[in-house]
């Protein structure tokens, strides 16, 4: 007997490979990230841009970004102007700069805004059923049929009156009141798919038996909702709330390539663009926000997929 | 069929009502329209902007405003001056009797209006969309069948790329190019903007930077969706079993997979095509292009509401007539789904 045990006790115990070692989903999913060329990708994309908008702020003063001279508009990009100056002799350079800041921090602040507002409404939905959820579920269908650049274009004017909402000066920096404005009309505007896919999350999770014990000792609803619904949601909210950022950037962009976004002073890629529209021979001054604004997303983009295919358990490879 | 067709209608016709409700008011605010009239070069005296603002019921609460939209004043007597002395019948007959109203700036229906600007806008989707669900369709099932080969590998990235693309710098850089380097040097350069002097060879020729554009940035969101979709059903045992059978590696794609991989597409196209018809505000921007994404940013411009409802009604219309249609293509792709 006592051979078997010694024999037995000598064989190699398997050894579970560095990823398997992670006993909670959250490491294994890293893990998987971390292997995912593309997801690398995008973020080492991501980290120029930030890097770019950061490390700009700290070697060019905020001033260079508006201040404007008019004998030197238009000039092509040289050694003291890298990037050239724009019609009324701004820097390009600093405005890429500045601008960016501005254009990351809407993306990021609507898809905050986005993401509180959808998860919201899909827990409210898919936890209440009945009467609330309808409600709530026509309410996301009336706002997908309507093009978000149309509903995104009205809010803002509605909310944007200049004598109501003033400029403000911050870290003795100006911005425009459209800053904020734009990232709630964003936000405000693109909640509906976040709402649907938490909710189908949240009426999957609902059904499950541990829901139901949860409920037999005595939790109550809030409990539940943030012990066992939450979490089982974080992983699809984490993944859309990446893809949402470069979708509120690029709509950022669009209100203001159409003149209708952020307004001056405060420089944002959008607007730097939809001021360069009427000179598309001079290639230099929409070139580098528009090649700014695609880095961002193609960096979100490759970032967002590969954390889908990381959180995603059916995709293990 | 009949029956369920006749149920989802009914279900829509709340939202459309509510929906109308929500846009009026959020439309109504947008602004004075009578604005317009302060940079005209005959300016209106005061009273009789206030007469312009009686004769359209501007004058009126929001809500009231709402009920003419709907149903028409013309059953209602106007009093133009003010003070009884001039009262004449209102003239609105209301949308339900299919009167978009009239346009606060160029004083023509409506509804006159959209049909200036939808054929412009049709040139340029149609063709744009047809092409890119074509070209969507022949790349994403070659590069699902070829999973993991250097073709699919460089379909997937040069996808992921445009997908990420603003669709400005890709029509910017095509102006660039085309356009304005072209002319430099002395190389036959594409028109930069509008629809040309008439001739339909000058308008496919105008036509066809805003189409390269339009499809670079749709079909890389199509052969995406396509591929994975096409993946998914070729993984399927159906799939093995027609293979075991024998049967040509053309006829299990075609007959087999496509078919049910259709399925989701279906539905994507279903979501996408009334969306045309709102035009591609920024395309039709950069290339002067007078479409419908035009026609509403002007009419935004200018707070004219009656223009901008009918936009924006016919497109929530469309949208659900497109989601019945969908459902009742569903039942000829897939014979095991009936309502």
């Amino acid at each position: 007997m006592a051979t078997v045990k010694n024999v037995q006790a000598a064989q190699p115990v398997p050894k579970l490979q560095n990823y398997e070692k992670g006993t909670s989903n959250l490491s294994r999913s890293l893990a998987r990230l971390r292997r995912h060329r593309m997801a690398l990708v995008g973020a080492a994309l991501l980290v120029f841009v930030f890097g770019f908008v950061i490390v700009g702020s700290i070697l060019i003063p905020v001033r260079a970004s508006i201040y404007n001279e008019p004998a030197r508009a238009l000039q092509y990009p040289s050694g003291d102007l890298p990037f050239g100056t724009d019609v009324i002799g701004r820097d390009l350079l600093a405005r890429t700069v500045y601008g960016g800041q501005v254009s990351l921090f809407v993306g990021v602040m609507a898809v905050i805004v986005q993401m509180i507002v959808g998860t919201l409404i899909g827990l409210i939905g898919g936890y209440m059923g009945g009467t609330v959820d309808s409600l709530l579920m026509r309410l996301a269908e009336a706002m997908l049929s309507i093009p978000q650049l149309f509903l995104a274009l009205i809010a803002l004017r509605i909310f944007s009156d200049p004598t109501q909402f003033p400029d403000f000066t911050l870290f003795g920096r100006t911005y425009s009141s459209t800053m904020i404005v734009i990232v709630f009309v964003i936000g405000l505007t693109s909640w509906m798919r976040v709402a649907r896919i938490v909710r189908s999350v949240v009426l999957s999770v609902k059904e499950q038996e541990y829901i139901t014990s949860a409920r037999s000792i005595g939790a109550g609803n809030l409990r539940i909702i943030f012990r066992h619904v939450l979490p089982n949601c974080l992983a699809p909210i984490i993944v859309s709330a990446t893809l949402g950022v470069a979708s509120a950037i690029l709509l950022e962009a669009y209100l203001g390539f159409l003149g209708l976004g952020v307004r001056a002073p405060t420089p944002t890629w959008g607007n730097i663009m939809g001021e360069a529209n009427s000179y598309i021979g001079l290639w230099y001054y929409w070139f580098f926000p528009a090649l700014f604004i695609m880095l961002t997303t193609l960096g979100i983009n490759f970032l967002g997929d590969g954390l889908r295919d990381a959180f995603d358990p059916r995709s293990l490879r | 069929m009949t029956q369920y067709i006749l149920r989802r209608i009914l279900q829509a016709l709340p939202l459309l009502f509510i929906l109308s409700f929500v846009l009026f008011a959020f439309t109504n605010a947008l602004g004075d329209p009578l604005a317009v009239f302060a940079e005209s070069r005959q300016r209106p005296t005061a009273s009789q902007r206030e007469e312009i603002r009686r004769r359209m019921g501007l004058d009126r609460p929001m809500f009231e405003q709402y009920v003419t939209w709907m149903v028409g004043n013309d059953w209602q007597m106007i009093d133009v001056n003010g003070d009884g002395s001039n009262i004449q019948p209102g003239t609105r007959r209301g949308v339900l009797r299919g009167d978009l109203g009239v346009s606060f700036v160029t004083r023509k229906p409506a509804w006159t209006r959209i049909e200036e600007r939808l054929p412009a806008t049709l040139t340029l989707m149609i063709p744009s969309y047809t092409i890119t669900l074509v070209l969507a369709l022949a790349i994403g099932v070659y590069s699902a069948t070829r999973q993991y080969t250097l073709v699919d590998n460089i379909i997937t990235g040069a996808s992921f790329f445009f997908y990420s693309m603003p669709i400005f710098f890709i029509a910017l850089m095509t102006i660039y190019i085309f356009g304005v380097q072209f002319s430099r040097w002395d190389l036959p350069a594409l028109p930069i903007g509008g629809t040309g002097n008439g001739t339909t060879i000058d308008l496919i020729v105008h036509m066809l930077m805003p189409v390269f554009c339009l499809v670079a940035i749709q079909l890389a969101g199509y052969v995406r969706f396509i591929r994975s979709s096409m993946l998914e059903v070729l993984g399927q045992d159906y799939v093995r079993t027609a293979h075991s059978k024998g049967l040509s590696e053309s006829n299990v794609v075609r007959k087999h997979a496509l078919k049910n991989a259709a399925l989701p597409l279906i539905t994507l196209i279903g979501l996408d095509l009334p969306f045309l018809l709102a035009g591609a505000v920024v395309t039709e921007r950069i290339f002067a292009w007078p479409g419908m994404g035009r026609l509403f940013i002007e009419s935004f411009e200018r707070a004219d509401v009656p223009v901008m409802m009918a936009i924006l009604m016919l497109l929530c219309v469309m949208v659900v007539v497109f989601q019945i249609l969908t459902d009742v293509v569903y039942t000829w792709f897939d014979p095991r789904i009936r309502y």
